[in-house]
């Protein structure tokens, strides 16, 4: 059997149910044409199959060509199928497919021309097939359309929670005309947003040729966005690509996040870059535009907080980190206020410390850290602020909010943080005000005032007392001999009255010894009238020497005093018996000697010799 | 008093050196407090306006060295307590634990004035000693009285003697010095190579242990000791 034509699916689903349920036909040729939609945009492709059955071997087939049509790619399979039916031969059919990926040049009522195929000098045609060609896109063909359209199960959920792990839509890019081998793409992975919310732009070039270099790049101009470079490979690195049917390698060259500060329908112009195809020698530099895009921009939506700015966009989370919260006068205090989420982070402005007068607070310090992720613009804003006290007491740093627009949600939200109490002690040292009531002070401290500080140099002064320098009092020279001298005169003083006590004890003595020196001198001159015929002045002269002598011996006269009276006095005074009794016969011998008559001479020279025995030896 | 000015030029020396401060030229303020320093009219007033000036100046070590001096020459004052109190909070420094170990003796020195104890020492000694002359040169019915006052006086000289004592101990083998030098390493031994065991910055107050070639050693008020660089230390 021989088909020669078919004008649509439809009878390419006839043909198939006839070829399968007349299994006689299957040893005769069959040949024919189809296409995968009757109705296309002229930038759309579609697919033209040609179907060649149990073709003979030297069959030559010759694929449509018109000038109202490209081929952008083709392809051909072959498949041999084998059967038995009822105890037969086997019965063996092949089948070859020939699919062209075509794109209609002009729109209007095209005619797909017949392929022709010539066997053993005949030559076979197909049908022509027809086809409706609108203007423009009009997506891809209905049966792909169902395969990726699939019913969202979620979609009707009252409270559609961000997926952070979405994958970013999958670009469907249109395969130019002319360049469908090597060209460049720019896409964006939404159409409408808000203001401040993220879309990211992407420039890939999809190749069917290998690559050697990219040269030069010009993104577009990115008017009315603020821009954050995500992703900027250095190397080129491709992925395949299926794009219309046709594997292409697309190879990412720059991927920004923009940040559109209006709204309204922005163009993006297209990007171009200079590409080496090809290696070495054989390779030649090509010069490629990529497609213009467009966004649409809506304004945030009513109810925004007053003040809110149009920057604030995205999910964020505020806190503040603060150094210390008890500290000394004089010290410093850092507050940072740290915003960090999802969001265009370098153009979001956290909000202001604010403090009571108290605390002087000085221009902060602004620090950023992107970490894009996922294409995401993400990170931490953080806003140093130094914080110094002006005198002591309890203080409260209020609390910062920070408002923004959750574009997930569509609902503005607030970050938000707790006050921050700060209590400033007195400095060791310091002559500092004393510390009041916290509410006292924080009442008092907002209002304007004259603040007189207790901090901050004290003044020279003015007048001076000049002293040269000296050693300490102790180290002068007339300390220590000032210390020393009224020592020194106590001394003298103590030593004076020895020495007069030492020499009033001397004289008594000398006088003893002077007067024991007369009594032997008077004892001497008596010793001169022993002889004479005056005994009485012998005698008395010999009583008186020993008077003398008893009176400087006993420490006191003895004239006078009877025997008895001058024995006690000897024995008072520790005399020797034998000497006592000496004077004792002495002074008697006077006494009888002088009222006695005086006796011889040789009784007066006993009475001298007694006498001067009592005297001798008595120191 | 000085070999070069009379007190009229002293005065003025120090007048225009308040001027130059005052208009914030420290650099010739400074050169006029110092002038006086070393023409030997010193003094608290004129160590405090110095040490205020490098501090004004930022030279941390010096304006702490100026101020001690100034403290220990002319004792206590507010504003000297106050500028030492800002000169404290500019440190660098800040020594843990450095309270617990000081010692009792030094304490107490710090809290009395030598030159008063002298004197107390010295009038009440002497005036004591006397008064025992004089009871001995009296009869014992008049001694009494003479000798009460005596024993007095005693009482006040004994103590005052001891306190002395401290003091005259203390400036003999305590020695207080200021680090000068933006950063002065103390390293374990004598020696320019050492190991260094810790930094100290200018205005920190050390005491000077020994000394030997260029290298001083340190303690720290809380017992840490290291060798440093004599030049780096300046005893107050």
């Amino acid at each position: 059997m021989r088909r020669t034509g078919s004008s649509g699916p439809v009878a390419v689903l006839v043909g198939l149910a006839l070829l399968a349920s007349a299994p006689a036909w299957a040893a005769g040729l069959e040949f024919y044409q189809t296409v995968n939609r009757e109705e296309v945009g002229s930038e759309d492709t579609f697919l033209l199959t040609v179907v060649t059955v149990d073709a003979p071997a030297d069959a030559k087939v010759k694929l449509p060509a018109s000038d109202d049509f490209e081929v952008v790619n083709s392809s051909r399979s072959t498949q041999r199928s084998v059967s038995w039916s009822g105890g037969g031969p086997a019965n063996i059919q092949d089948v070859t497919k020939y699919v062209l990926v075509m794109r209609a040049n002009r729109a209007g009522k095209l005619t797909i021309p017949p392929s022709e195929m010539t066997t053993g000098g005949k030559t076979h045609r197909t049908d022509s097939v027809r086809i409706d060609v609108k203007p423009g896109r009009l997506g891809p063909p209905p049966a792909q359309a169902g395969r990726q359209r699939l019913p969202d199960p979620f979609a009707q959920m009252p409270s559609r929670l961000p997926d952070p792990f979405a994958d970013e839509p999958e670009d469907e890019p249109t395969i130019p005309r002319g360049d469908s081998d090597l060209f460049l793409r720019s896409s964006l992975d939404r159409d409408e947003i808000f203001v401040g919310e993220q879309v990211t732009l992407s420039l890939y070039i999809y190749s069917r040729v290998d690559l050697s270099s990219v040269d030069a790049v010009t993104m577009p101009k990115l008017e009315g966005f603020w821009t954050e470079e995500v992703e900027s490979p250095t190397q080129l690195s491709g992925e395949q690509k299926v794009v219309d049917g046709v594997p292409y390698r697309a190879y990412l060259l720059r991927r920004r996040a923009l940040f559109p500060v209006k709204s309204g329908t922005l163009n993006i112009s297209p990007a171009e870059a200079d590409i080496t195809t090809g290696f070495l020698f054989a390779g030649h530099r090509v010069h490629r535009v990529s497609n213009g895009l467009k966004v649409k921009v809506a304004p945030l939506p009513p109810g925004a907080p007053p003040g809110m700015s149009n920057a604030n966009v995205g999910q964020w989370r505020l806190s503040v980190d603060v150094s210390q919260t008890r500290v000394e006068l004089g010290q410093p205090v850092t507050v940072k206020v740290i915003l960090e989420g999802t969001g265009n982070v370098k153009n979001v402005t956290p909000p202001k410390l604010t403090g009571p007068a108290a605390l002087k607070i000085y221009d902060p310090t602004t620090t950023d850290k992107v970490t894009p992720q996922r294409n995401r613009v993400q990170g931490r804003r953080v806003v140093e602020y130094l914080v110094m006290p002006q005198r002591t007491g309890n203080f409260t740093l209020p609390g910062l909010e920070f408002p923004f627009f959750d574009a997930r949600t569509r609902k503005y939200e607030v970050a938000s943080t707790d006050p921050i109490n700060v209590t400033v002690e007195s400095a060791a040292g310091g002559a500092t005000l004393p510390p009041t009531t916290s509410a006292h002070v924080a009442d008092s401290a907002n209002e304007q005032k004259n603040v007189l500080t207790s901090g901050g140099l004290r003044p020279v002064r003015y007048q001076a007392r000049f002293v040269a320098p000296a050693e300490p009092l102790w180290k002068r020279g007339f300390f220590v001999p000032l210390v020393l001298a009224p020592l020194g005169l106590l001394a003298g003083a103590a030593l004076l009255g020895g020495v007069r006590g030492r020499l009033a004890t001397r004289s008594e003595a000398d006088k003893g010894r002077q007067q024991a020196k007369a009594s032997r001198k008077r004892l001497a001159e008596a010793e001169k009238l022993r002889a004479g015929a005056d005994a009485g002045a012998f005698y008395t002269e010999v009583e008186k020497a020993l008077h003398g002598f008893l009176g400087a011996r006993l420490g006191g006269p003895v004239i006078g005093l009877t025997r008895e009276a001058i024995g006690e006095r000897m024995t008072a005074a520790g005399v020797a018996q034998e000497r006592r009794a000496r004077v004792l016969y002495v002074l008697e011998a006077c006494d009888l000697g002088r009222y006695g008559g005086g006796g011889d001479a040789a009784a007066r020279q006993k009475v001298m010799d007694a006498a001067v025995a009592a005297m001798e030896g008595w120191a | 008093m000085s070999e070069y000015y009379s007190p009229e030029e002293a005065q003025d020396v120090f007048l225009k050196a308040n001027e130059a401060y005052a208009r914030e030229d420290y650099a010739v303020a400074q050169a006029g407090y110092e002038k006086l320093l070393s023409h030997g009219h010193g003094g608290a007033d004129v160590l405090y306006n110095l040490g205020t000036t490098h501090l004004a100046r930022g030279d941390l070590g010096r304006a702490v060295l100026s101020l001690e001096q100034a403290r220990k020459q002319g004792g206590r004052a507010p504003d000297l307590e106050a500028n030492l109190a800002v000169a404290r909070a500019r440190q660098v420094d800040k020594v843990v634990g450095a309270t617990a170990e000081e010692e009792f003796l030094p304490r107490v020195t710090a809290a009395t004035e030598g030159t008063v104890v002298a004197w107390t020492f010295l009038g009440t000694w002497v005036g004591a000693l006397l008064l025992l002359l004089v009871w001995r040169w009296l009869t014992p019915g008049r001694r009494t009285g003479v000798g009460v006052v005596a024993a007095l006086l005693f009482a006040v000289a004994v103590p005052s003697g001891l306190l002395l004592a401290a003091h005259a101990w203390v400036e003999e083998t305590v020695h207080e010095a200021v680090v000068l030098t933006p950063t002065l390493v103390a390293r374990e031994l004598p020696q320019p190579g050492a190991r260094s065991i810790f930094e100290v910055h200018a205005g920190l107050k050390v005491r000077l242990l020994e000394e030997t070639g260029r290298f001083v050693r340190i303690r720290l008020p809380n017992g840490l000791e290291g060798w440093a660089e004599r030049e780096g230390v300046a005893e107050i």
